[in-house]
């Protein structure tokens, strides 16, 4: 019985010729790959930043250079870390944090946000994402979200 | 009409034209309707149906014109057609023997007429040419390091490099340098490399998402592009590369070069944007035919929200939820209304120049999904 | 409720007027087919884009998926208790049946939510993208209060049913 899936094979994947993209291939090509150090350093940065109360500088940090080229283990240490920083910030700071940060960090605070409604942890403080959501929105309009669906760079 | 920007609006077919051409003398149009190439004459202004091109039985994706008034037409059918205009107004199609087998996506004739390339989902971009030994057209094909569908191609004006772009998100210069048609002199002292036999990769940039269009500014060895996040972006030979954002946020399907320092770009927020560049980089210069309220709707609809929230606080009784419902459809009819005031009322998926003065476009025609075709004052 | 609710519909807004920029792209992997990329098992990675996640609350999400010419909307519509529950799978189901007539209806939702849309780019090419959105957004804000309104009928006719019933047995 087991032969009877021949006929739904996929053929064209066993032919090197056939071109297909697959996840791994649509991944930019990275020069160099971020260690798990390098890192755990920027967040320990972060909580002492978010700790000494400036969260301000603390958001501004979380969003700037995400570590794109890491593992999803690593990826997945940073975004707890980042998630924690803007639960942390209260409601009415959020409107003057987000118009301080420059187009790129914008974009790759979208991209926490839209990792972090995806997640449980995240799904729980889903007003407080969507409070910077819309933030973002009316200081970036729609450009953060096109730029997001669109990058290869995943966090 | 009483906006500025817009000097003629042609309401051609009820579907969308993924591509238009008009002829070296602007007395024919040529756009794609469905499975169809219609062609229309001038006179006085007003176009009339003189042909309809039908030998394709899937959506025509392109048409474009070659500077000898041939027509030539390609479909999702997999086929290309090259169109012959006769004496008494009709036209003879030749088939193009393009070998692709899946669908071709765009097309561009070389600026010397003798030779057009057509892109492909097949992963391909086939260079075509007439063989007068055999009286058809066939082609060459460009197959690595394609990986995706090519959706745009653009030719430098010494018709040797063609660029292309598509959903694998690289901007590809190749050589389609056919012998016997092309000249070695014609690419001397190119900065672009030394040698360009058939089918080279010249350059390759990455980008990351989709490449939508791209245009070659050949008299100061640039290329223009944009990309499906929103984004124009130039390039040189020196791998200089400067981006610049949309206004809207919305990506642009196809862009103009107006002169050596402008671009024209249009796309999905329905309405053309001019970018020039100054000694900073590229700039965002100004928006053609947006109408002022037109940013604010998004907003605006935000506000009714909010009104109608609190409207219904106030109402907690089922007697009014009628009042409340017209209430309500009134409010959405307003969002609606400050949306559609640009003069293509969907996404412009071409823009071609038109008319120009001084080595200057002055004039350029967009076609779009609404079936129009606008042609804008610059 | 519109503390909330006004950011959660916002972000929807602006999702899928990014999301809704599709071109006519035919298959590159059957031959003379176009099929919309997003519900076609895929073996061109690059024509997916990223997926979007709105969440107001674990029980309360949309989904985005886009693709080159498609976008798949996918809503999780709030069930509090069991009632709930029946309502809107008795709400999707009835209007899944008429999907026809809704065009950018999807005839089953995907795994896990209440019902989904599939916007291809013929309904971007015959449909003005704001109404679209405009659709989306209202069915959304329309839903929920729907549930909640025949939430309060049902316990209003179960109240009298049962003042009806149990009152046979008052002497």
């Amino acid at each position: 019985m087991a032969e009877t899936n021949w006929r739904r094979i996929d053929i064209d994947a066993f032919d090197p010729e056939s071109g297909r993209l697959t996840r791994k291939d649509i991944e930019p090509p990275y020069s160099s790959q971020i260690t798990s150090q390098e890192v755990s350093s920027k967040i320990s940065q972060l909580r002492s930043l978010a700790s000494s109360g400036d969260s301000k500088a603390a958001v501004a940090l979380a969003v700037s250079d995400p570590p794109y080229s890491g593992d999803e283990a690593t990826k997945n240490e940073y975004f707890k870390a980042v998630l924690e920083t803007l639960s942390t910030v209260r409601q009415a700071d959020i409107a003057g944090i987000v118009g301080d940060l420059t187009p790129v960090q914008q974009d790759a605070l979208v991209k926490y946000l839209y990792k972090g409604m995806s997640v449980p942890e995240g799904q729980r403080q889903g007003g407080i994402l969507l409070a910077w959501f819309e933030r973002v929105t009316q200081v970036a309009g729609v450009r953060p979200v096109s730029h997001f669906i669109n990058d290869r760079n995943t966090v | 009409m009483s906006n500025p920007s817009v000097s003629a609006v042609f309401k051609l077919v009820k579907a969308p034209i993924y591509s238009h051409c008009f002829s070296q003398d602007k007395s024919l149009l040529a756009v794609t309707c469905k499975n169809d190439c219609l062609v229309y004459r001038f006179t006085n202004g007003t176009p009339q149906l003189v042909a309809t091109l039908s030998n394709h039985d899937k959506t025509v994706t392109a048409v474009d014109i070659s500077i000898h008034g041939r027509i030539v037409t390609c479909s999702q059918d997999r086929n290309a057609y090259v169109w012959e205009p006769l004496s008494d107004g009709t036209y003879k199609p030749t088939l193009v023997l393009l070998r692709i087998n899946r669908a071709a996506t765009c097309v561009a004739w070389a600026p010397n007429g003798y030779k057009f390339a057509v892109g492909s989902s097949a992963r391909i971009i086939a260079v075509c040419y007439y063989e007068q030994e055999n009286n058809w057209w066939v082609s060459k094909h460009i197959k690595k390091p394609i990986k995706s569908t090519v959706g745009c191609l653009s030719w430098h004006a010494n018709g040797v490099l063609l660029a292309s772009g598509g959903t694998d998100g690289y901007l590809r210069i190749f050589s389609g340098f056919i012998k016997g048609l092309d000249s070695k002199d014609a690419v001397a002292g190119s900065p672009w490399g030394e040698k360009f036999p058939f089918g080279a990769l010249v350059r390759e940039f990455y980008h990351g998402c989709y490449i939508e269009d791209v245009q070659w500014r050949s008299s100061v060895e640039r290329i223009g592009y944009v990309s499906h996040e929103g984004t124009l972006n130039v390039v040189d030979s020196a791998n200089n590369h400067s981006q610049i954002n949309a206004p809207d946020g919305l990506p642009f399907n196809t862009l103009l070069w107006i002169n050596d320092h402008e671009i024209l770009c249009a796309g999905f927020s329905n309405h053309p944007v001019l970018f020039t560049e100054a000694a900073g980089g590229w700039q965002f210069a100004k928006d053609l035919d947006k109408p002022a309220s037109a940013d604010s709707s998004v907003h605006n609809a935000v506000n009714n929200n909010e009104d109608l929230d609190e409207s219904e606080d106030a109402s907690t009784t089922f007697g009014i939820s009628a009042l409340r419902k017209f209430k309500q459809l009134d409010l959405k009819g307003k969002v609606s209304a400050d949306v559609n005031e640009t003069t293509h009322e969907n996404t412009i998926t071409q823009l071609l120049s038109y008319k120009e003065a001084n080595g200057q476009v002055t004039q350029a025609s967009a076609c779009g999904l609404d079936g129009k075709v606008v042609i804008y004052n610059i | 409720m519109s503390q909330s609710l006004r950011p959660y519909l916002t972000a929807v807004r602006y999702s899928l007027e990014a999301a809704l920029t599709l071109t006519n792209f035919s298959s590159q992997e059957v031959e003379r087919h176009n099929r919309p990329e997003i519900e076609v098992p895929n073996t061109s990675a690059e024509l997916l884009l990223q997926p979007m996640h709105i969440a107001r609350s674990e029980t309360e999400q949309v989904l985005i998926e886009p693709s080159v010419n498609s976008v798949r909307i996918s809503l999780m519509v709030k069930q509090a208790d069991e009632i709930e529950q029946i309502l809107v799978h008795k709400f999707t189901i009835f209007l899944e049946q008429r999907a026809e007539a809704f065009h950018i209806l999807r005839r089953v939702p995907i795994k896990g939510y209440s019902i989904s849309f599939l916007i291809t780019n013929k309904h971007t090419e015959s449909m003005k993208t704001g109404k679209l959105v405009d659709f989306i957004i209202e069915f959304m804000e329309e839903v929920d209060k729907e549930i909640s309104e025949m939430k309060l009928f049902l316990n209003a006719r179960a109240r009298f049913v049962a003042n009806e019933y149990l009152g046979e047995f008052v002497y």
